[in-house]
């Protein structure tokens, strides 16, 4: 089970200074606001306009929930938007990219290009080519995966492992559920379906235009999609989403519902 | 009987639901009908049989086929033009009106035009608007006037459409008996098939053509079809889905609703069924006039009862169970009207003639006569089928149907490839040559008895499981063909016209002819010349006329004539089908709030969303002067996110950038940062940006905001082929880049926590510094594109607002200010710094853009170098130089004036501004070589025509000993 | 919509790809007259029949080779371009083959 997020409990940096739209007063002072971070995801003020609340991990401030856990975890069963741009990723490429990362004993198979393993501690090791991957965090940041191979980021380039800022580049979302796929076709151009596209598939293909990475991680039994892709189009592509959801009655959810979809069994 | 007076007892009428009526309106009046009615089939249940008024006569018309395949019917809903009557159901409150016509749908003034339609010979778009002169100024009003048939309301609504794919192994288009065993043959062997028909329910011919002479439809049959189709998971049905094309690689385009969906499938049976073909007489298009199968639509989908006194025209034994169903329904069927010479022998026929119905064989219809007020049908004069010389009869009727031949659906076939060959069997066409990957099942394949069509379609549904890979135990057997017992009856025409060939356009077969004559006599011609098959119905009921009368006319055999292309749409999609939910991605960069907050009018430059200036839109050029006065004589902050930023790491780095770019990398020490500018293969130049070298396997290049999104695919391409040991990544959304710039930004900067020293002495002019500054990684570059002192600061897009806040905070004091797009390109033409796509063009070469400082005089090989030295060997044909104006006497020449010589234009100014540090309009230009040197006066010619006169002047304007920059 | 056969990424619609003209080897810059360097950048032979071409595969920035009928239209063949580049050269070497692309 990934580890619970730490709420923050301090008030609001002093240096950091708030969004416009969204006032900071009263009670509303203990709460958390991506503005209290130096690091702020790329669609933050969607979210915070959307009434979500945060938590603190790995140095950014997350969105946990919009308020209403029990009917949202209900939602992202059947289709929910998750935005994960604060939870760490890295990226290598180079030709000795696969051979460093199964060194450091990320199972990745370097003749398998689009394809993804689950990591012990519940990371995800992403082949995007024969000689580039993508490591994204799991759901918690509870594993220190993605930091120690960006501590490794010279002895990577020495081994011609190239590491790329993912992080930065690359927004990451998550489609969660029975409806995702279905939604996805209305933006996707590649059979995404169950039944074509296995748990752990990997398609970089265009949605809604833009070139993006589409995983398959299902969350304990419930289907769902990470999804990344150029971080300058985040909210672009966030509002693409939630608008193709919106026949199936979808919405934004927050990491909250999908840990506890993870952590149920199959 | 509520519903209408012509309703049918039950159970006549599948589709209609008699405990629903609905009101809708048409025309002003208020009618009822029952859910499941179709605009039409409501309307004939309350007698009224007219809906529309031709495109080209204004002749009354109304459907002709019940199934939206014909032009006649068409309405429109509201604020929606162009709706098929016979196949919209019908909503409660709707509001229906009739198309194309002036006055009132019943008195239609324009419909005296068929008085003069010898004003309107065949081809007389071609022929009647060119003399005299400018007589068409006349014309159009007229014609823009009549033309087309609905009506657009630009205040119309927003309506949402959009577009979703779907994929499945088998497709299968029409669920008619051959669609249905189609889908079921290929469901059984695992594939996942989706079976798409138009109508709102399965079924096609078995759900209303007669099965037995003593019997209706047969239902049973079709439960048992339904029940069956239910037990597949791995089939699914799309009903009131229309499929309009059939693209390369089995994709397909279906209609339904407001969406438009992309269907790819690995195989694809077209089951699209047959299309009933009209006869030529005179007055063939009156209303009360229709198909044999709309009446049988009419009687057992909606249960109308299509008329009173019907005369049946046949040319097969369909024709017969018509009767038998117009019988059955209390029709009285006052003849069948049997083309054929010898009297027919089928069942149903022979059930026909024990009822006692008269039947005339070798005999058909010579003209129909309409009721005094014009409008519907009152009755036939018949003409013996051989004869036309022969006895006539006129027989009262106000209803006649058609059974004379059909021709197959076959435009998804033929969109995929397929050819359409007429044969002397049917004297129809056939389809033939269909390619790999489609299939053909049924009527349109020839097989229009239901038993032989289900038996092909399971033919055809095994075939195509087997070809998208399913292992298919045996292929059911395709069905032996029958005996062909009837041939397409085209019809004798009319010696006085108003014989139609085409209903959209009203050509008749003497306006075919005389196309034809006029020596038009390939059927593309035909097509071309006269517009038969132009119009909503695409040749449904014109094409197979058309091709019979260019065989006739010229003498061909049938299978010499062939038919003229289709393409798609198959059937009408709308704009917004084609235009809904379109993806435009759009790029920002992480500080778009930040500029917006701060009063930023935003301009588009690619993809990229930038601020142009801070303030309100009207004090634009105030706000652009204090810019660049800001970073002149303070200091000034700009987002420069959009660079592009591409990582180059590798032992063979320094080598791909030296083959990449004019100057050299390898040798650049570690720290340094050296302007880097790229041509292409014709010595073009394509994009300018630094290269920073951050290790010694390490540099970090940058590019212009236009020029990144080509330059990665153009760096990987030249890899792929040089194989170099280096990696290449594009990391521009990874980093954000802030600029600096002014005289105080040092000062600013040395305010704020870091570990990088920004002293003149530790970081000096086009050198890179690595660390932290407030906290957050940075790579900072000193370079000067605005000419003054200046850092241009990269870090992580996710740190980019803490950064850009900190900066603004500390600069306060010291009077920063935030510059756009617009005032930085005022500061760097102030320094003579060329902007790539601006000021050079597609086929500027750094020789004409006085860049030859920036090519590596002893460097073997670089990209485009070959190209460079045969052109450094010819002469100049222009030179970009700057210039400054004398006397502007207020005008200031905008960029893209020309500059000319006399009557010879020898160039044009790129980039124009009035410079507030200098205090007067300065600008660059292309001049001829010989006006190149400064002190040159060159005339530019400005909008009005006036002429300009230039000075040459050296560049750069401002700071000409570079001091600033490097302080 | 047509459907490439990406050697990375597997069957694809065909507006995930640009095409990049057809392979020509370049010459050597340095043992080429004017006249052939000239023709070299702008006469393209545009051949009826399979010919080679460049194709880029946008999402993955992918660059491969595709044999492709001109007549036809018929993809017959896709590979990585390491199959006909596939021998790494010293970095002093001048390069021995690109083309007229990008």
């Amino acid at each position: 089970m990934h580890g619970l997020c730490r709420f923050r409990s301090t008030t609001l940096s002093t240096r950091a200074r708030s969004f416009s739209a969204c006032p900071t007063q009263g009670p509303e002072l203990d709460r958390i606001l991506p503005t209290a971070f130096t690091r702020r995801g790329f669609v933050c003020r969607r979210l915070v306009a959307a009434g979500a609340r945060f938590g603190e991990l790995a140095e950014a401030a997350v969105p946990l929930d919009f308020g209403d856990p029990a009917s949202e975890l209900e939602l992202a069963r059947k289709l929910g938007l998750a935005d994960l741009s604060a939870l760490p990723r890295i990226g290598f490429k180079g030709p000795g990219t696969m051979d460093w990362l199964s060194g450091k004993g990320v199972v990745i198979d370097g003749a398998k290009p689009n394809w993804s393993w689950r990591q012990e501690g519940g990371a995800l090791a992403v082949s995007r080519s024969y000689s580039e991957a993508l490591i994204l965090s799991d759901l918690g940041a509870s594993g220190n995966l993605c930091l120690e191979l960006d501590a490794a980021s010279e002895e990577a380039q020495a081994a011609k492992a190239y590491s790329l800022p993912r992080y930065d580049g690359l927004f990451w979302f998550a489609l969660s559920g029975v409806e995702s796929s279905k939604c996805l076709a209305k933006l996707c151009g590649v059979d995404l379906r169950s039944r074509s596209f296995s748990d752990g598939a990997v398609a970089q293909t265009f949605v809604a235009s833009l070139s993006a990475i589409v995983v398959r991680a299902d969350l304990g039994s419930t289907l769902s999609f990470h999804l990344l892709g150029d971080s300058a189009s985040a909210g672009y592509f966030w509002d693409c989403t939630i608008d193709a959801m919106d026949e199936f009655g979808g919405g934004p959810v927050g990491l909250s519902s999908l840990q506890a979809l993870g952590a149920e069994v199959e | 009987m509520s519903g209408g007076t012509n309703r049918l007892p039950e159970p006549a009428g599948s589709r209609i639901d008699r405990g629903r009526a609905i009101r809708f309106g048409f025309e002003g009046q208020e009618y009822e009908g029952f859910a499941g009615d179709t605009i039409a089939s409501a309307l004939a249940a309350n007698g009224v049989w007219l809906l529309s008024r031709s495109f080209k006569y204004h002749r009354p018309r109304g459907s002709m086929t019940m199934a939206g395949e014909d032009g006649s019917a068409l309405v429109q809903v509201g604020d929606e033009p162009n709706v098929f009557a016979d196949t919209r159901p019908i909503e409660p409150g709707m509001s229906v009106t009739a198309q194309n016509y002036f006055g009132s749908l019943e008195w239609d003034v324009a419909s005296l035009i068929e008085r003069f339609k010898w004003l309107f010979p065949v081809g007389f778009y071609y022929k009647a608007f060119y003399r005299p002169r400018g007589i068409w100024n006349y014309w159009e009003k007229l014609i823009r006037q009549t033309a087309g048939l609905g009506r657009v309301a630009p205040a119309t609504p927003r309506r949402y459409f959009d577009k979703a794919y779907l994929f499945c192994d088998v497709a299968v288009v029409g669920a008619g008996p051959a669609g249905m065993a189609a889908a079921l043959e290929a469901a059984k062997s695992g594939a996942e098939v989706l079976l798409v028909e138009r109508d709102p329910q399965v079924g096609g011919s078995m759900s209303y053509v007669r099965s037995a002479p003593n019997g209706n439809h047969d239902e049973q049959a079709l439960d048992d079809f339904q029940e069956q189709l239910s037990t597949f998971e791995n089939l699914r049905m799309m009903a009131d889905a229309t499929c309009t094309g059939l693209f390369t690689d089995n994709l397909l385009s279906l209609v339904r609703g407001n969406r438009l969906y992309k269907l790819r499938a690995k195989s694809v049976v077209v089951c699209a069924g047959a299309l009933g073909q009209p006869a030529t007489f005179r007055s063939n298009d009156l209303p009360g006039i229709v198909m044999g199968t709309a009446a049988q639509r009419l009687i057992n989908h909606y249960g109308v009862k299509p008329g009173r006194r019907a005369v049946m025209l046949t040319s097969d034994d369909d024709g017969y169970g018509v009767a038998l169903d117009l019988d059955d329904s209390g029709v009285e069927v006052a003849a069948i009207l049997d083309t054929r010479r010898g009297a027919a022998t089928g069942p149903m026929a022979s059930h026909a003639a024990e009822r006692g119905i008269r039947v005339l064989v070798g005999t058909t219809v010579h003209e129909a006569t309409p009721r005094p007020d014009k409008l519907h049908l009152s009755a036939v004069l018949t003409e013996q089928a051989t004869d036309a010389k022969g006895m006539r009869e006129r027989i009262d009727c106000d209803l006649l149907c058609i059974s004379v031949g059909s021709t197959p659906n076959a435009s998804l076939l033929c969109q995929s490839g397929a050819k359409l060959q007429m044969t002397d069997e049917t004297g129809s066409f056939a389809v033939r040559a269909i390619p790999p990957g489609v299939f053909a099942a049924g009527s349109v394949n020839g097989f229009t008895e239901i038993d032989a069509a289900v038996a092909d379609g399971r033919r055809a549904g095994g075939e195509s499981a087997q070809h998208a890979g399913f292992d298919v135990l045996e292929i059911p057997r395709a069905p032996t063909p029958g005996r062909v017992e009837s041939q397409y009856w085209l019809g004798p025409g009319h010696p006085h016209g108003l014989d139609f060939v085409d209903f959209d356009e009203d050509l008749t077969v003497g306006d075919i002819k005389r196309g034809i004559a006029e020596g038009f006599e390939d059927v593309e011609l035909v097509k071309r010349y006269t517009a038969a098959g132009m119009g909503p119905s695409q040749g449904r009921h014109s094409a197979l006329a058309t091709s019979r009368l260019v065989a006739q006319v010229t003498g061909r055999r049938l299978a010499d004539v062939g038919a003229t292309t289709m393409r798609p749409p198959a059937y009408p999609e709308k704009f917004g089908h084609l235009a809904g939910r379109g993806f435009n991605p759009v790029r920002h960069t992480p500080l778009q709030h930040r500029h917006l907050e701060a009063g930023a009018q935003v301009m588009v430059a690619g993809l990229w969303v930038r601020p142009a200036f801070y303030g309100p839109r009207h004090r634009r050029s105030e706000s652009i002067n204090d810019e660049v006065r800001a970073v002149r004589q303070r200091v000034g902050l700009i987002d420069v996110s959009t660079l592009g930023g591409f990582e180059i790491r590798g032992p063979d780095a320094g080598e791909f950038l030296n083959r990449i770019y004019t100057l050299s990398y390898d040798r650049l020490r570690v720290g340094r940062v050296r302007y880097a500018m790229m041509i292409d293969d014709t010595g073009v130049v394509v994009d300018d940006g630094v290269a920073a070298r951050l290790g010694r396997n390490h540099y970090y290049v940058t590019a212009s905001t236009s020029g990144a999104e080509q330059l990665y695919p153009s760096l990987l391409w030249r890899q792929a082929q040089w194989r170099l040991d280096v990696d290449i990544s594009d990391v521009t959304p990874a980093y954000c880049g802030l600029n600096i710039a002014g005289p105080a930004s040092r000062a600013v900067l040395q305010t704020l926590e870091s570990d990088i020293g920004f002293s003149r002495e530790d970081f000096p002019y086009m050198t890179v510094r690595t660390g932290q500054l407030v906290g957050i990684h940075v790579r900072i570059l000193r370079i000067g594109f605005v000419g003054e002192l200046g850092y241009e600061i990269h870090a992580p897009s996710s740190n980019a607002e803490a950064l850009w806040d900190a900066l603004s905070d500390a600069g306060r004091p010291f009077g920063l200010r935030f510059f756009g797009l617009e005032a930085q390109r005022v500061l760097r033409l102030e320094k003579g710094h060329i902007i790539v796509g601006q000021d050079t063009d597609g086929l500027t070469s750094p020789l004409e853009a006085g860049m030859e400082w920036a090519l590596g005089r002893r460097k073997r090989y670089y990209v485009g170098k070959r190209t460079l030295d045969i052109l450094a060997r010819k002469t100049l044909t222009r030179s970009l130089v700057g210039y400054q104006l004398s006397d502007t006497e207020g005008r200031i020449p905008e960029e893209g004036h020309l500059v000319v010589r006399g009557r010879e234009i020898v160039g044009r100014v790129t980039s124009s501004a009035w410079s507030p540090t200098l205090g007067r309009p300065i600008g660059m230009a292309y001049v001829a070589p010989e006006q190149a040197k400064p002190g040159e006066t060159v005339q530019i010619k400005v909008q009005d025509g006036r002429l300009l006169h230039a000075r040459v002047v050296p560049l750069p304007f401002y700071d000409a000993l570079n001091a600033r920059q490097e302080l | 919509m047509k459907i490439m056969p990406c050697p990375l990424n597997g069957p694809r619609n065909i507006e995930e790809f640009v095409c990049a003209g057809e392979v020509i080897p370049e010459p050597d810059p340095d043992a080429t007259s004017d006249d052939d360097w000239s023709a070299y950048l702008f006469i393209l032979e545009n051949h009826a029949g399979v010919v080679r071409e460049w194709w880029y595969h946008v999402p993955t920035s992918f660059w491969f080779i595709a044999e492709r009928d001109t007549v036809t239209d018929e993809i017959v063949d896709t590979y990585s371009p390491d199959e006909i580049f596939g021998r790494e050269p010293r970095p002093d070497e001048p390069p021995a083959t690109t083309g007229s692309g990008p």
